[in-house]
C-alpha cells in the first residue's frame, strides 16, 4: 500500500441548492508537511472548497480523504483552520479563547492552561493572557486565533485569507511567524488567498483556480532555489518574478485552454 | 421649504460636533448637564404643583399635593404598613420574575436546539404574547386563589413571552462561523450551546430582563387590584375606592421607586456579566 497524502480531494463538485455550479471536478492533494496554496479571483469558490476540505460543508459529489481516511462532510480532528475573521469570543480572555478547542476535547483546565502557556511566548502574546480580545490589535487577535488552532495540535492547518485584513508589514511579520511555526512542527498547510505574491512566497506548490464554474487551471511547483523559510529571502529570490508572472497570466487567461496544465 | 430648513439644521448640528469634542470631558459634562436639567424639571414640577395646591388653584381633592403625598408616605412608614406592602409586592415580583423572565429566557435559549420545535411553536408564542394580562388576571385569581401564587403566575405570565422571544432571537444571531468553529473542534451540540450560544446571546437576554422589570411590577399591581389583602397595588386600589388621591399617588410613587430599584439591580447584573466590554 502506498503512503497516503495528508489531504486528497477527488472529483469534488459543488452547487448550492439549485444554483449554478460553483466548483467543478476539483482534484488535488497535499503531501504531509507540504505548504500548498490556492489562488484565484474573488468568487471562484476558494472558500467553498475550503469548507468542503474542513468537512463543514458536504460536496455535491466527490470525496475528501484526510490521512487516507474518508472524511467527506464531517470535520476531522486532524484539521485545524484559521479564517480572516478571528472568531475570538469577546467574553472570554485570550487564555480562555486559546483553550477553547482543548475544553471541547475535555482536557482538564489546568492541563489546558499549561499547554497554552507554553505557546504564548512564541506568539508574542505573553502578558496578554487575561486581556479580552477587544483590548488587542488585529495582529494580536489573529495570532491568538492561530494559537487556538495550534494548541490542539492538528497535523493539517487550513487558512482562508487569514491575513487579508492586515496591513502589509504586519502581514509579512505574521507570515514569517507562520512559516517558522509550521515548518518547525512539520505541519501540512493548505492556504487560500487571492494574493499571488503571498502564494508564491509561502508555498511549495500553488493551484490556480478560475471562476464560473470554479475549476483548477494550473498547478505550479514552486522552487525558489533556497531552502530558507525566511520571507525576505524567498521574496527576493531571483525566480520569484517568473512564478509571479506565470500565475498572473494564468489567472488573467481565466482558464483558456492554452494555459491549463 | 421646511424640509430644506430641517436638513440645514441637521448639517449644522453635525458641523458643531468636532468643536464640542475639543472640551476636556465633553461626554461627562454633557451627562452632568442632563442630570442637572432632569432634576431641575422634577423640582420645578413639584414646586408648581405644591404652589398651586397651597394657593387653591389646583384641587387637592382631584390632584392631591406633594406635601400630602409625603405625609401619607411618612404615616405608612411609621405604622410599618409601607414596608409590609412593599415586601408583599416585592416578593410577588421577584418570584414571578424568576419564573417568568429567567425561565422564559432559558426556554428561548433552549429553543435553539430544535429549529423544528421553534418554528412549530412560533405562532402559539405570538398568540400568547398578544393576550393582555388584564384579560387573564381574574381567571388566574380564580384558579390559584387570592394569595401569593396567583400573583406570581400573573407576574410570570407578564414576563415570559418577551424574555423567551428575546433570548431566542439572541441565540439565532450568534455568528454561524463561530458555531462552525465549535463543530470543527468536534463539539457536541450541548458544548456549542453552553460555550457559544448562551454567552453569545446574553446581551439579548439581559435586554429582555430589562424590559421585564416594568412588566413584572405592572403584573403584580394588576393582580393586587383584582384581589389582595396587602401590597402596593392594594394600597392604590383602596385609596382609589375611598377617593383618597394622596394615597393613590403615594402608591404610584412607591411603584416608581420599586421599578427604579429593580432596574438598578439589573444594571448591576449587566455590569457584572459584561465586564469584558470595558
Ligand atoms: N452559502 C452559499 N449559498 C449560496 N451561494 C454561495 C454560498 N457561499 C458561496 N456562494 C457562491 O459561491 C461562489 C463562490 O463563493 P466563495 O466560495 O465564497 O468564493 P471565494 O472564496 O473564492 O471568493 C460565489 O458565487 C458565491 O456567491
Ligand atoms: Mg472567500
Amino acid at each position: 500500500m502506498t503512503m497516503s497524502h495528508a489531504i486528497e480531494v477527488h472529483g469534488v463538485s459543488k452547487r448550492y441548492g439549485d444554483g449554478p455550479l460553483v466548483l467543478d471536478g476539483i482534484d488535488f492533494y497535499a503531501r504531509s508537511g507540504e505548504f500548498v496554496s490556492f489562488v484565484g479571483p474573488s468568487g471562484c469558490g476558494k472558500s467553498t472548497l475550503f469548507n468542503i476540505v474542513t468537512g463543514l460543508l458536504a460536496p455535491s459529489s466527490g470525496r475528501v480523504l484526510v490521512n487516507g481516511v474518508e472524511t467527506t462532510g464531517s470535520p476531522s480532528r486532524s484539521i485545524g483552520y484559521v479564517l480572516q475573521k478571528d472568531l475570538l469570543m469577546p467574553w472570554r480572555t485570550i487564555m480562555r479563547n486559546v483553550i477553547l478547542g482543548l475544553e471541547v476535547h475535555r482536557v482538564g483546565r489546568a492541563e489546558a492552561r499549561r499547554r497554552a502557556s507554553a505557546l504564548f511566548d512564541a506568539y508574542h502574546l505573553t502578558g496578554h493572557e487575561d486581556a479580552y480580545p477587544g483590548q488587542l490589535s488585529g495582529g494580536m487577535r489573529q495570532r491568538a486565533a492561530l494559537m487556538r488552532t495550534m494548541v490542539t495540535d492538528p497535523d493539517i492547518i487550513l487558512m482562508d485569507e487569514a491575513y487579508k485584513a492586515l496591513d502589509y508589514p504586519l502581514k509579512i511579520q505574521l507570515e514569517s511567524e507562520l512559516m517558522d511555526t509550521v515548518k518547525a512542527a512539520g505541519k501540512t498547510v493548505v492556504f487560500v488567498t487571492h494574493d499571488i505574491e503571498e502564494a508564491v512566497t509561502l508555498s511549495d506548490r500553488v493551484y490556480v483556480l478560475k471562476a464560473h464554474p470554479g475549476q483548477l487551471v494550473q498547478e505550479i511547483e514552486i522552487d525558489l532555489g533556497t531552502d530558507s523559510h525566511a520571507i525576505n529571502e524567498r521574496r527576493l529570490a531571483s525566480a520569484f518574478n517568473d512564478y509571479y508572472e506565470t500565475i498572473w497570466r494564468s489567472i488573467g487567461a481565466g482558464g483558456r485552454t492554452e494555459v491549463a496544465a | 421649504m421646511t424640509a430644506f430648513q430641517i436638513e440645514d439644521a441637521q448639517t449644522g448640528a453635525v458641523r458643531t460636533r468636532p468643536a464640542r469634542s475639543r472640551n476636556r470631558h465633553p461626554a461627562s459634562r454633557r451627562r452632568t448637564l442632563l442630570v442637572f436639567l432632569q432634576v431641575a424639571i422634577v423640582v420645578a414640577f413639584l414646586a408648581v404643583w405644591q404652589w398651586g395646591a397651597t394657593g387653591g388653584w389646583i384641587s387637592t381633592f382631584l390632584f392631591s399635593s406633594p406635601e400630602q403625598i409625603i405625609s401619607v408616605l411618612a404615616q405608612n412608614i411609621t405604622t410599618g404598613e409601607l414596608w409590609t406592602d412593599m415586601g408583599v409586592t416585592a416578593q410577588e415580583v421577584l418570584i414571578g420574575f424568576a419564573v417568568g423572565a429567567v425561565g422564559g429566557s432559558a426556554l428561548g435559549l433552549l429553543l435553539w436546539y430544535s429549529r423544528f420545535v421553534a418554528d412549530l411553536s412560533a405562532p402559539f408564542i405570538t398568540a400568547i404574547g398578544s393576550i393582555p394580562v388584564l384579560a387573564v388576571a381574574p381567571m388566574m385569581i380564580i384558579w390559584f386563589g387570592t394569595g401569593l401564587v396567583s400573583k406570581v403566575v400573573i407576574v410570570g405570565f407578564s414576563c415570559v413571552i418577551v424574555s423567551l422571544t428575546n433570548a431566542y432571537r439572541g441565540a439565532q444571531r450568534v455568528d454561524p462561523d463561530l458555531l462552525d468553529l465549535m463543530r470543527s473542534f468536534g463539539s457536541s451540540k450541548t458544548q456549542a450551546f453552553t460555550k457559544a450560544i448562551v454567552p453569545g446571546a446574553m446581551s439579548w437576554v439581559v435586554a429582555g430582563l430589562k424590559l421585564n422589570v416594568g412588566f413584572a411590577i405592572i403584573g403584580a399591581v394588576v393582580g393586587e387590584f383584582i384581589s389582595s389583602s396587602a401590597g402596593v397595588g392594594h394600597m392604590i386600589v383602596t385609596g382609589s375606592s375611598s377617593f383618597a388621591m394622596n394615597q393613590v399617588l403615594a402608591g404610584v410613587v412607591v411603584v416608581m421607586a420599586m421599578v427604579l430599584a429593580f432596574g438598578l439591580l439589573i444594571d448591576l447584573l449587566e455590569r457584572a456579566l459584561f465586564r469584558w466590554e470595558r
